[in-house]
C-alpha cells in the first residue's frame, strides 16, 4: 500500500442492525486499488451485509462508504460503480448468456455492433468462446458462474464484489474457480472484495483478508500474517487447528528476544516477536500442530522436548493427526511425510519438541 | 409394507385371520367404497348432464345443441359470458399485480393493511358485492338520492365491478405468490447493472412470473365465467350463462337446454383445466440456485409507488364500502334512504331460520367432507391399484366445475330411483360434500407429503399391522387436514348459492337463497343482515382454521425437535 494514493474504498465506522441485532458495530478499513481483499468469518458475522452495504442493497445506520474519493453511502445500486455477483449468480433465465452479459451495456445505450464485440471480449475472458447463444439453463454450474462473472465485468466497475461465488460448486470446480477468478482479477487489476465462511478459501485467494466476528474486525492482514502471528484467540483458532498453552515470562532478553517461560509442559525457551512483554507477563502461546515434531524418547533431553505418549493417532496419507498426551494436557501434532518420520501407534511413547518460534498472545494479568 | 409386516405374523385365530385380511386390504376396501361415492355423488350427476343435453323424446338428438346456436339469446348469453370473463381477468391482472407488488415490494407499513384488504372478500360470499352495489348504487341506492344522479347499476358495469372485488383474493394471492417466489437477487441484479425499477419490472420482473400471471388469470376466468350470484342479481337484461341455466329449469323447465347451457360452460372450464394441469405445468423458470438471501425493502421510484397505490387503494376503499354498507344496512331501515336504526332486519325471524338451517347442512357437510376428503388423500397418496389418477382426477373436479352444472346435474340425477334424493336435505348435504371435497383431498395429500412413508415404514419394521398404523400413525398426523377439510367445507357450504338454489324445496331456505331472494325482492335490510351473519359465521370459521394451523404448526416443530 502507497500511502499517498487514494484507496480505491474506504469503509467508515458503519454500523448496522436489523432490530435489535447489531450486526456492525463500527467497521472501518481501506482498500487500495487493485487489491483483491476477502471478507471472512464464521456465518453471522456481517460479512455479507457488508459487501451489500458496499454494494448499495443494505442501507447502512450510520458511517460512510467512499468510493475512489466519493461519499457513495446513500446511492441506490443502479447509480454506483460496483458490481456484485450473487451467490446465486442471479443470472436472467428468460435471457441468453449473451444478453445476460450483455444487459448493463444495453441499458447503458451502447450500440449494438459494440455491445456484441464488447460480448465476445468477455466471453473469451472467461473462456466461454460460442456459448454464448445457450440459454441459462443449458450450462453447467461453472459456466452460470464465469457468466456471472462475465456480466459483472462488463461495465468495467471500479469494484467487483463477489457473495460467496464458489458455494454452489462441488470441491473440485470450487478450485478450479477460485483460480480463476483469481488469475483474471490479476490480469483486469480491479479492486475486487470476496466474501466467504471458508477460512481455506479466503487464504488461499486473497491478497489480504478482514477477518469478522460478531460484527467487528478481528484483523486486517495478509494470509501468512493471518495465520503467523493472529491478533487473538479467535484469529489464532478460525484458521487451521492450533494448540493453546499458558504460559508466565520468567526471562527475556532484549537484544536476543530470547525468553524463557514456564507454562503446563514445564520450562520452555522461545524468541520473542514483540517487546512489551517482560518477566512475569502472562502469554497464551499458539502452537500450530505442524510446527511440533515428535521422535523416539531415546534420544536423551534436548531443549524445548518432553515426554508423552500417544493417545490416538489418524492416518490421512500426506500426514498422521495425533493426540499426544503430555503430563495432563493434550496437544494435537501434525506429521507430514510419515514415511520418513516414521510411525508411531497408540500408547507409544514419545519426545514431543516445541520450536522456538512461537507466537505469543499477551493476556491480561489477573490479579 | 402391511405385507411384508403380515408375512412374519402367523396365523392363529379367527379372529386373528380376519383382522390380516382387512389389514391387508384396507386401503383397497377403502379406495372401493370411496370411488363408488364418487362415482354416484360426481360423475353421474356430470355423465346425466351430458346425456340430457343429446337426449330428446326419440333418443340421441342434436337438436338442443342446434337451437343453442341458432336461437339468438343463448348464443348472446355465452359470448356474454366469455367477455365477462375476458375482462375480470385482465381487470384483475392489473389490480391483483398492483396489490401483490406493493404487498412483497413496497413500504412496510403499507403492507400488512393492504394484504387484509385484499383477503377481506374471502370471508364474505361472492354475491356480497351484487348487494352492495345495489344498496350503493342502484336505482334507489345511496348515491342516486344523495346526488340526484342516476347510474344505472344493473348490467355490464354492476356485474364486472362486483366480480372483479369477488375474485381480488384470488388473483390477488396467487400473483402474491410468484411473485415471492422470484429470487430476490434478480432483481437486485438488474438494479446492480443500472436498470431503474420500470425497467426491472418490464424486462425481468413480468417475463419472469410470466407463466405464474397466466395461471393466475386463466384461473380467474374460470372462476368469473362460473360464478351464479353476482350476473344473476346484477344482470338485468344482459344475459349470462349461469344464471340462465337456472332460469331455463325455473322459469321453462327445460332440463334439454339447461343440460346444453351446462356443457357450453363446462368447456371453457375443462379445455384450461387441462392447459392449466397437462400444458402449463412445470412450465417457468427455476430462478433459485443455491440459497436466495433476503432482500431488505427498498425505496420504491415514485413513479411506480404513486400509481400502483392510487388502483389498490381505489380497490381497496370499494372492498371495504361495500363491506360497511352491509353492515350499516343491516341496522337501517333502507340504507340512504330512511337511516333511522332498526333491529327488524337482524331479528327477522326467517333470516334466522335460513341461517340456522344453513349451519345444520354445513356442518354435516364439513364433517362428512372431512372424512372423505381424508380418507381420499390417503387412499390417493398411498394405495397402489389402478385408476388411482382418475380417481384422483374426478374427486378434485368438484372444485373445477361451476356450481350450476353440478345443480342441474343433481336434479336430473337424483329425482328419481334408484337414487331418489330431492326434497331431502341430504341432496343438499351431499352436494356440497362432493363439491368441496377437493379442499379435503389436497390439505390430506399436502400433510401426507411432508410426512415421509418412512414413517409407517418404521412402525411396520416395529411389529405393527396396518390397522394398528392407520389409527395410531396415520390419523393422529392427518388430523390437522381433517380439520381443515371440514373447516373449509363448512364455510364454503355456508355461502354456497349456485348450486344448491337448484335443490332447495320451498320452506326450507338457506342462507345464501334468503339472500339472494331478499335482493330480488328489493329487500336490501333482510339480504344485509343475513349476510352481514353469515360473514360472521365465516369469520369465527377462519379465525378456527388459523388457530388449528399455528397450533399443529407448533405440533409439527415439537415433533421435529424431539
Amino acid at each position: 500500500m502507497k500511502p499517498q494514493e487514494t484507496p480505491m474504498v474506504e469503509l467508515k465506522d458503519i454500523y448496522k442492525s436489523f432490530g435489535d441485532i447489531h450486526v456492525l458495530k463500527g467497521i472501518s478499513a481501506e482498500i487500495p486499488k487493485g487489491e483483491l481483499i476477502t471478507f471472512v468469518g464464521p456465518s453471522g458475522c456481517g460479512k455479507t451485509t457488508l459487501l451489500r452495504i458496499v454494494g448499495g442493497f443494505t442501507k447502512l445506520d450510520s458511517g460512510r462508504v467512499i468510493l475512489d474519493g466519493e461519499d457513495i453511502s446513500g446511492l441506490p445500486p443502479n447509480m454506483r460503480n460496483t458490481k456484485m455477483v450473487f451467490q446465486s449468480y442471479a443470472l436472467f433465465p428468460h435471457m441468453t448468456v449473451a444478453k445476460n452479459i450483455g444487459f448493463g451495456l444495453k441499458l447503458e445505450k451502447w450500440p449494438k455492433k459494440k455491445i456484441d464485440s464488447r460480448v465476445e471480449e468477455l466471453l473469451s475472458l472467461v473462456q466461454m468462446e460460442g456459448l454464448g447463444d445457450r440459454t441459462i439453463e443449458r450450462i453447467s454450474g461453472g459456466q452460470q458462474q464465469r457468466v456471472a462473472l462475465a456480466r459483472a465485468l462488463a461495465l468495467e466497475p471500479k469494484v467487483l464484489l463477489l457473495d460467496e461465488p464458489l458455494s454452489n460448486l462441488d470441491a473440485n470446480l470450487r478450485v478450479v474457480m477460485r483460480e480463476e477468478i483469481k488469475r483474471i482479477q490479476k490480469r483486469l487489476q480491479v479492486t475486487t472484495i470476496f466474501v466467504t465462511h471458508d477460512q481455506y478459501e479466503a487464504m488461499s485467494i486473497s491478497d489480504r483478508l478482514l477477518v469478522l466476528h460478531e460484527g467487528v474486525i478481528q484483523q486486517i492482514g495478509s494470509p501468512t500474517g493471518i495465520y503467523e502471528q493472529p491478533a487473538n484467540e479467535f484469529i489464532a483458532g478460525f484458521v487451521g487447528y492450533v494448540n493453546f498453552l499458558e504460559g508466565k515470562v520468567d526471562t527475556a532478553e532484549r537484544e536476543t528476544g530470547i525468553a524463557s517461560l514456564s507454562t503446563d509442559l514445564g520450562k520452555l525457551e522461545i524468541i520473542l516477536e514483540r517487546d512489551d512483554l517482560g518477566p512475569g507477563s502472562e502469554v497464551l502461546l499458539i502452537i500450530r500442530p505442524e510446527t511440533v515434531s515428535l521422535s523416539s524418547p531415546e534420544g536423551g533431553t534436548r531443549a524445548n522436548t518432553f515426554p508423552g505418549y500417544v493417545e490416538s493417532s489418524m492416518y490421512a496419507g500426506s500426514l498422521v493427526k495425533y493426540v499426544i498426551n503430555i503430563g495432563d494436557g493434550k496437544m494435537i501434532v501434525d506429521q507430514y511425510n510419515p514415511r520418513d518420520a516414521g510411525l508411531f501407534r497408540e500408547k507409544d511413547k514419545v519426545a514431543v519438541t516445541v520450536p522456538r518460534n512461537i507466537h505469543v498472545l499477551k493476556r491480561e494479568s489477573r490479579t | 409394507m402391511a405385507e411384508a409386516a403380515i408375512a412374519r405374523v402367523q396365523p392363529r385365530s379367527l379372529f386373528y385371520r380376519v383382522r390380516t385380511f382387512f389389514s391387508a386390504r384396507l386401503v383397497n376396501i377403502f379406495a372401493g367404497g370411496l370411488f363408488a361415492l364418487l362415482a354416484i355423488f360426481l360423475l353421474y350427476p356430470i355423465m346425466g348432464v351430458l346425456v340430457m343435453s343429446f337426449w330428446g323424446d326419440d333418443g340421441f338428438t342434436l337438436e338442443y345443441y342446434l337451437e343453442f346456436f341458432t336461437f339468438n339469446i343463448y348464443y348472446w348469453s355465452l359470448l356474454n359470458t366469455l367477455i365477462l370473463g375476458t375482462v375480470t381477468m385482465g381487470i384483475l391482472l392489473i389490480v391483483g399485480f398492483c396489490f401483490a407488488y406493493l404487498t412483497t415490494r413496497g413500504p412496510l407499513w403499507l403492507r400488512k393493511p393492504l394484504k387484509i384488504v385484499a383477503l377481506l372478500p374471502l370471508a364474505a360470499p361472492p354475491y356480497i358485492f351484487a348487494i352492495s352495489l345495489i344498496a350503493l348504487l342502484g336505482r334507489n341506492g345511496f348515491v342516486n338520492n344523495l346526488f340526484d344522479v342516476n347510474i344505472n347499476i344493473y348490467g355490464w358495469t354492476g356485474v364486472i365491478t362486483a366480480q372483479c372485488l369477488a375474485f381480488l383474493p384470488l388473483s390477488f394471492l396467487m400473483i402474491e405468490n410468484v411473485l415471492n417466489s422470484l429470487n430476490p437477487s434478480l432483481e437486485d441484479s438488474a438494479s446492480d447493472m443500472g436498470a431503474s425499477e420500470f425497467r426491472i419490472i418490464r424486462s425481468i420482473t413480468i417475463p419472469l412470473v410470466a407463466p405464474g400471471l397466466l395461471k393466475a388469470a386463466l384461473l380467474v376466468f374460470v372462476m368469473t365465467i362460473a360464478e351464479f350470484g353476482n350476473p344473476m342479481i346484477l344482470g338485468g337484461r344482459t344475459q349470462f350463462l349461469a344464471p340462465d341455466t337456472y332460469l331455463a329449469i325455473t322459469g321453462e323447465g327445460d332440463f334439454n337446454m339447461a343440460s346444453v347451457l351446462s356443457v357450453v360452460l363446462i368447456t371453457p372450464c375443462v379445455l384450461i383445466f387441462i392447459l392449466h394441469n397437462y400444458v402449463l405445468k412445470g412450465k417457468g423458470y427455476t430462478t433459485i440456485v443455491g440459497k436466495p438471501t433476503a432482500s431488505e425493502p427498498k425505496e420504491m421510484a415514485f413513479g411506480i409507488k404513486i400509481p400502483f397505490m392510487i388502483i389498490s387503494m381505489a380497490v381497496g376503499v370499494m372492498v371495504i364500502m361495500s363491506f360497511g354498507v352491509i353492515l350499516v344496512g343491516s341496522f337501517v331501515k333502507i340504507v340512504g334512504v330512511d337511516n333511522t336504526f332498526v333491529i327488524d332486519h337482524v331479528l327477522n325471524t326467517q333470516s334466522n331460520i335460513a341461517i340456522w338451517n344453513s349451519i345444520k347442512i354445513s356442518l354435516g357437510a364439513g364433517l362428512f367432507g372431512a372424512i372423505v376428503g381424508t380418507l381420499l388423500a390417503y387412499v390417493i397418496m398411498r394405495g397402489k391399484f389402478p385408476g388411482k389418477q382418475f380417481m384422483e382426477m374426478v374427486a378434485l373436479s368438484g372444485f373445477a366445475l361451476p356450481g350450476t352444472v353440478i345443480g342441474v346435474g343433481y336434479i336430473i340425477a337424483f329425482n328419481r330411483p334408484p337414487f331418489l334424493l330431492t326434497g331431502t336435505i341430504w341432496i343438499l348435504i351431499l352436494n356440497c360434500v362432493f363439491r368441496f371435497v377437493a379442499v379435503g383431498v389436497e390439505a390430506g395429500i399436502s400433510k401426507l407429503h411432508q410426512i415421509s412413508i418412512e414413517i409407517e415404514e418404521a412402525s411396520a419394521d416395529l411389529g405393527a399391522d396396518f390397522l394398528t398404523i392407520f389409527f395410531k400413525v396415520v390419523l393422529p398426523i392427518m388430523f390437522s387436514a381433517f380439520v381443515a377439510g371440514f373447516v373449509y367445507t363448512f364455510m364454503t357450504t355456508m355461502m354456497s348459492l349456485s348450486s344448491v338454489i337448484f335443490l332447495v324445496t320451498p320452506g326450507f331456505d338457506l342462507a345464501s337463497v334468503y339472500i339472494y331472494l331478499t335482493a330480488q325482492l328489493g329487500e336490501l335490510g333482510l339480504a344485509s343482515a343475513t349476510t352481514m351473519k353469515v360473514i360472521v359465521i365465516v369469520a369465527i370459521s377462519l379465525g378456527i382454521l388459523k388457530i388449528v394451523a399455528r397450533k399443529t404448526g407448533l405440533e409439527v416443530t415439537k415433533k421435529h425437535g424431539a
